[in-house]
């Protein structure tokens, strides 16, 4: 401790005493080192010594890192005139370190710059040795060239204002020179002039940064082990006959061998494949050309490629660089007889029991197959039935597919076997078989469980099957119109389709076991899938039938080719305008019955037909349910018809009830005048007797005004009430007597225009009553005497009829002075009402006179007391309202 | 401690002592048999890399001699280029013992060198200035460079003690002033007899000798197994 005391001051010592020198005549204040390099992350120590004053002292001094005050916690006190400062550089920029005095006085504000003293403080990382180095050198022409290309991996870090460079170091032994390039790059290029082949080349990398100078390790090889040639030129594939498993492959040497001294690699794939084959690189090293591929297959057309590599020594057995690859050489190995057996099956009508043969090439056909050897035999002691079927021998990349053999009826027949051969130009391959039968064997366990499931774009099928006799399976798939199938030997219970599916297609798998025994066929196991299922391309069209709060709608199955997977449920949208509502149903339903709609509503109904994959809207349609249900029709005739049946039936009920009221105002009772007194009113009244003669004269004529005078009479008698109340009823009282009663002469009739005048003022002015009155016609009869002949008075007389007229019943119950009328509808005075009577009154009608104006009728006691005295007044004579009679 | 103890670390201490000194004569002994094979290892190996580049520069004088035939116009002929040319160094390698016979090679191959730079002299002159002819003279002769360059180092790390000797007759003699086709005889036949000599160096014989007597190392069973 004492000790490094001792050396901190002894430095410190020396350190001012240079110091002193340098700035005798600047700064009192003096920072050592003066020019430092840090390294980036390390602590930085920095010591500030007063020179030549004593203004100051060390605790008058502080630290200024850039314009950052630094801590007192990082100051140490060396002595009075001396200050260290540590601080941790972790910035990469540079900065400046200042060393200031606080104190102040008149002498340090007049040498203020004296005692302040700054550093720059360079900033780096230390140099890291450069790793992974390598050199190349590429072929130029026929030589090797001149430039050698060198790179190295860089390790370490650093700055941007202390960038790290290289210098690479490329000694020649030839020469016994060393090349240097210097870069800040990782990588380099360097002359060396005539490639010096066969002697050994030395590199190496320095690399720099203000911290100092690292060096990599040395790569020291021979000038060949850095060559990288072009690849073997003019590669040639040479097939001989007789060699159908092997290709003779030569080529030229990139560069004379007198150069570099090659090796090479050789690999080869039948085209399209880009699995490739290498040739073990042992047989390579010194090959002798040509050089011969073996076990390749017969009728094969096969790529192949060469590259080359210098050749190492013992002791650098890695020498060089493999050249690229040569460009592609295709050449096709010789014929050979088909070395497996065509595959065979066949496809049957399950109609008409056809069976139609097929067969693929052998799958190594080794040639060209240019016919297929057929037998058959249809019973275990028939005939053997030999044919030889040519097909297209140049069918190309056809040659995977089936060929139609023959097409074969088993109608009739119980089996038949078929054994097959293929035929190419270097001979016939293996026989396979297959047993056809026309029901398939039930005895076996059918294949069952049978899964599929598309998976990597490949349609992976799964199957259980409990049999020992099986000899394989055969996979058949059938999609879009195309059939195709696949074998599997005995123990396969998963296994992939190899042919080309389709997406969005259904494809029918079925599994078909074959069986030892004579190659027959099981029962297959059969399933649909999709590769990849989709949105189906259409949804369904919907039809409907609208009634008044539902509608059975109804729609076709989307067609196979449109369904792109498989419809997992159709959903019916229907909409008012006022809501969207949905239904959804399983797949299999093409029909449906919306309920709970409005009646008389217009809707849209679409149909959405979904998969896995997504949904389709079919069509919109659209309908409008029906104003009224059925049932509501009937209900409203039902109730009409029995409101209007009970409209009669109260009609009837009240016929009968009120029988007497009808009676009553249909048929009044008329007053019988032979039973009145008027016989009795006035002594003065002329009483002028008719002879028969005359009333016959006359009757002919009135007798027609007469019938009306009765039906007047009727009318009158139905509504004899008071004038004073009802317009109606006055009119009823107009009387068509005077030959014009009958013709509704608007001057016997009360108008109806005057509905709304008084009714006083209305009976006065406009209205003329004609009453049939027992009165003045009758004065002067003895009612007694003349029973038979009915009296029948007309009087002018605009006054209202009397209490007896409107109430004939009052009149009767007076006794003695009620007067019967002819026209009772007593059966007596019917009976005894003779045509006689009626000539009788219209003689007296033809008679009867006008009252005159000034005509007092005087009525009797009775009736002047029924009579209203202002009611006399009331009414005017109507001298104009008359025809002159 | 009684005598027999005494007897007993003595007995013990003499067998440790025998086991050390065995140890030290194997580690001896083994240590100079690595030497040797590595020293005779490097020794094959330098020997390859001469007879490689000697066979690369025997290649490209081959060309050379063509290219040099076909540039000196129609009416040259390969047979000037068996005309006897006086100074011109001889073919065959002189000497019996190993190191004089790479003497030999080393002396010889300076001679040819001043010789093919006379001819390039003299093709610069009569060939145009960017001819490949003068670029594969260039070539041969940087390479022939390197080869002297490779048998002087073999030779120094066979013989380390015996300097190579200077030619016997001095400096290379180089031809008086000739006319053009004078200098275009001289110059094919200065190529024809270098690759002579070098093919002379690359013979099976000279290299197994070289590889058997030199480096010490077996015969090889073909002769392209040297290089």
């Amino acid at each position: 401790m004492v000790c490094e005391r001792a050396l901190q001051l002894f430095g410190l010592a020396c350190v001012a005493s240079v110091l002193q020198a340098g700035y005798e005549n600047n700064n009192h204040v003096v920072i050592a080192p003066q020019d430092p390099v840090i390294e980036i992350g390390t602590n930085f120590t920095a010591t500030c010594v007063i020179i030549d004053t004593a203004e100051v002292t060390a605790d008058d001094l502080y630290w200024k890192l850039s314009q950052t005050v630094i801590p007192k916690e990082l100051y140490t006190k060396i002595n009075s005139s001396a200050l260290n400062v540590t601080v941790l550089i972790t910035n990469e920029k540079p900065e400046w370190l200042f060393c200031h005095s606080k104190k102040s006085s008149h002498y340090i504000s007049m040498n203020n710059g004296r005692f302040i003293h700054g550093i720059w403080l360079k900033k780096s990382y230390r140099p890291e040795s450069p790793k992974n180095l390598s050199c190349e050198a590429l072929q130029e022409g026929k030589l090797i060239s001149t430039t050698i290309s060198c790179k190295w991996e860089a390790v370490g870090r650093h700055t941007e204002d202390a960038p790290r460079t290289y210098t690479a170091f490329l000694k020649m032994y030839i020469k016994d020179e060393t090349l240097n390039v210097s870069t800040p790059k990782n990588s380099v290029q360097v002359n060396v002039g005539l490639y010096p082949n066969y002697f050994p080349l030395e590199f190496w990398v320095q690399s720099h940064t203000l911290l100092g100078t690292l060096e990599s390790e040395h790569l020291i090889k021979e000038a060949n082990c850095f060559v990288k040639t072009n690849p073997p030129l003019d590669v040639r594939a040479i097939s001989e006959a007789g060699f159908p498993t092997s290709l003779l492959v030569n080529w030229t040497n990139p560069i004379d061998e007198s150069y570099v001294k090659l090796k090479y690699k050789i690999r080869f794939c039948p085209i399209g494949s880009q699995i490739w084959s290498y040739v073990p690189p042992e047989d390579t090293i010194n090959p002798t050309k040509p050089f011969r591929l073996q076990v390749l297959q017969p009728y094969t057309v096969y790529v192949i490629q060469v590259a080359a590599k210098p050749v190492g020594t013992k002791d650098e057995p890695d020498c060089g660089y493999w050249s690229n690859w040569s460009s592609n050489k295709t050449a096709r190995t010789p014929e050979d007889r088909p070395s497996s057996p065509p595959d065979l099956w066949k496809t049957v009508d399950s109609n008409s029991h056809d069976v139609q043969l097929l067969c693929k090439d052998p799958e190594f056909a080794n040639g060209n197959i240019t016919a297929f050897n057929m037998r058959m035999k249809y019973s275990k002691n028939g005939n053997l039935e030999q044919e030889r079927i040519s097909v297209n021998a140049d069918r190309g990349s056809n040659q995977k597919m089936a060929s139609l053999l023959k097409k074969i009826s088993l109608e009739g027949k119980e089996f038949v076997n078929v054994c097959v051969s293929a035929v190419n130009s270097a001979g016939k391959s293996p026989e396979t078989c297959l047993a056809i039968k026309r029901n398939p064997n039930d005895r076996e366990p059918t294949v069952k469980e049978i899964n599929i499931w598309p998976r990597n774009g490949q349609l992976f099928v799964e199957w259980k099957h409990n049999s020992t006799c099986v000899f394989e399976y055969v996979i058949e798939w059938v999609g879009n119109g195309e059939m195709d199938w696949q074998r599997e030997n005995k123990t396969t219970r998963q296994t992939a389709i190899k042919g080309a599916l389709e997406r969005f297609v259904c494809y029918k798998v079925s599994v078909y076991p074959i069986y030892r025994k004579d190659k027959g066929i099981g029962k297959p196991a059969s399933k649909e899938a999709f590769l990849e299922q989709g949105a189906p391309l259409n949804g369904p069209s919907v039809k409907s039938e609208s009634e008044y709060d539902h509608v059975i709608l109804t729609w076709d199955e989307t067609p196979q080719h449109l369904r792109r997977g498989f419809i997992t449920n159709y959903t019916i949208f229907y909409e008012n305008e006022e809501v969207i509502k949905s239904v959804t149903v399983p797949a299999n339903t093409t029909s449906y019955k919306l309920e709970s709609l409005m009646g008389n509503t217009h809707y849209d109904v679409w149909i959405q037909a979904s998969t896995i994959a997504g949904s389709t809207n079919g069509s919109r349609h659209s309908f409008v349910t029906q104003k009224y249900a059925p049932r509501m029709v009937v209900g409203i005739v039902v109730g009409v018809s029995f409101g209007f049946l009970f409209l009669v039936l109260l009609a009837f009920l009240f016929c009968i009830y009120k029988k007497d009221v009808i009676k009553e105002n249909l048929w009044p009772q008329i007053p019988n005048p032979s039973e009145s007194t008027i016989g009795n009113w006035s002594p003065d009244y002329p009483l002028k007797a008719e002879t028969p003669k005359e009333n016959c004269v006359s009757g002919v004529y009135v007798l027609d005004e007469g019938m009306c005078e009765v039906k007047h009479g009727f009318e009158e008698d139905k509504t004899s009430l008071s004038l004073k109340k009802d317009k109606y009823l006055s009119e009823e009282h107009s009387s068509g007597i005077g030959g014009s009663s009958c013709m509704s002469s608007p001057r016997q009739s009360v108008s109806d225009s005057d509905e709304g005048a008084d009714m006083a003022d209305t009976t006065a002015s406009t209205v003329q009553y004609s009453s049939v009155v027992a009165s003045s016609g009758y004065k002067g009869q003895t009612p007694i005497e003349q029973p038979q002949h009915s009296i029948f008075s007309r009087s002018e007389s605009t006054q209202p009829l009397l209490d007896s007229e409107e109430n004939p019943d009052m009149l009767v119950q007076e006794g003695g002075r009620a007067f019967h009328s002819p026209f009772t509808r007593s059966a007596e005075n019917q009976e005894t009402a003779d045509p006689g009577s009626f000539k009788q009154m219209e003689v007296d009608q033809q008679d009867f006179c006008p009252i005159d104006e000034d005509t007092e009728w005087t009525p009797s006691d009775s009736q002047s007391a029924n009579v209203e005295p202002g009611s006399v007044s009331s009414y005017r004579p109507q001298l104009g309202g008359y025809r002159p009679q | 401690m009684n005598g027999h103890v005494k007897k007993m670390h003595f007995q013990q201490f003499l067998e440790t002592a025998a086991k050390l000194l065995y140890f030290l004569l194997l580690l001896a002994v083994d240590s100079k048999r690595s030497v040797a094979a590595s020293r005779n290892h490097q020794c094959g190996k330098d020997l390859q890399m001469t007879l490689s580049l000697t066979k690369l520069v025997r290649k490209e004088t081959a060309a050379l001699t063509k290219e040099y035939i076909a540039s000196q116009g129609e009416g040259f002929q390969q047979g000037f280029c068996k005309a006897s040319v006086s100074g011109i160094p001889d073919p065959n390698i002189s000497g019996l013992e190993p190191s004089e016979r790479i003497a030999s090679i080393y002396t010889q191959l300076q001679a040819f060198l001043s010789h093919l730079k006379h001819v390039q002299e003299q093709q610069g002159n009569l060939q145009p200035l960017k001819s490949p002819l003068l670029v594969d003279l260039s070539n041969v002769m940087e390479r022939s460079k390197m080869l002297a360059l490779r048998v002087k180092a073999f030779y120094s790390r066979l013989f380390p003690n015996l300097p190579l000797p200077e030619p016997a007759g001095g400096p290379t003699t180089l031809p008086p002033p000739q006319t053009i086709f004078q200098q275009k005889v001289y110059g094919c036949v200065v190529l024809t007899t270098y690759k002579k000599f070098l093919m002379n160096i690359s013979i099976c014989r000279e290299r197994t000798t070289l590889k058997s007597k030199v480096c010490g190392t077996r015969r090889p069973k073909k002769c392209d197994d040297l290089l």
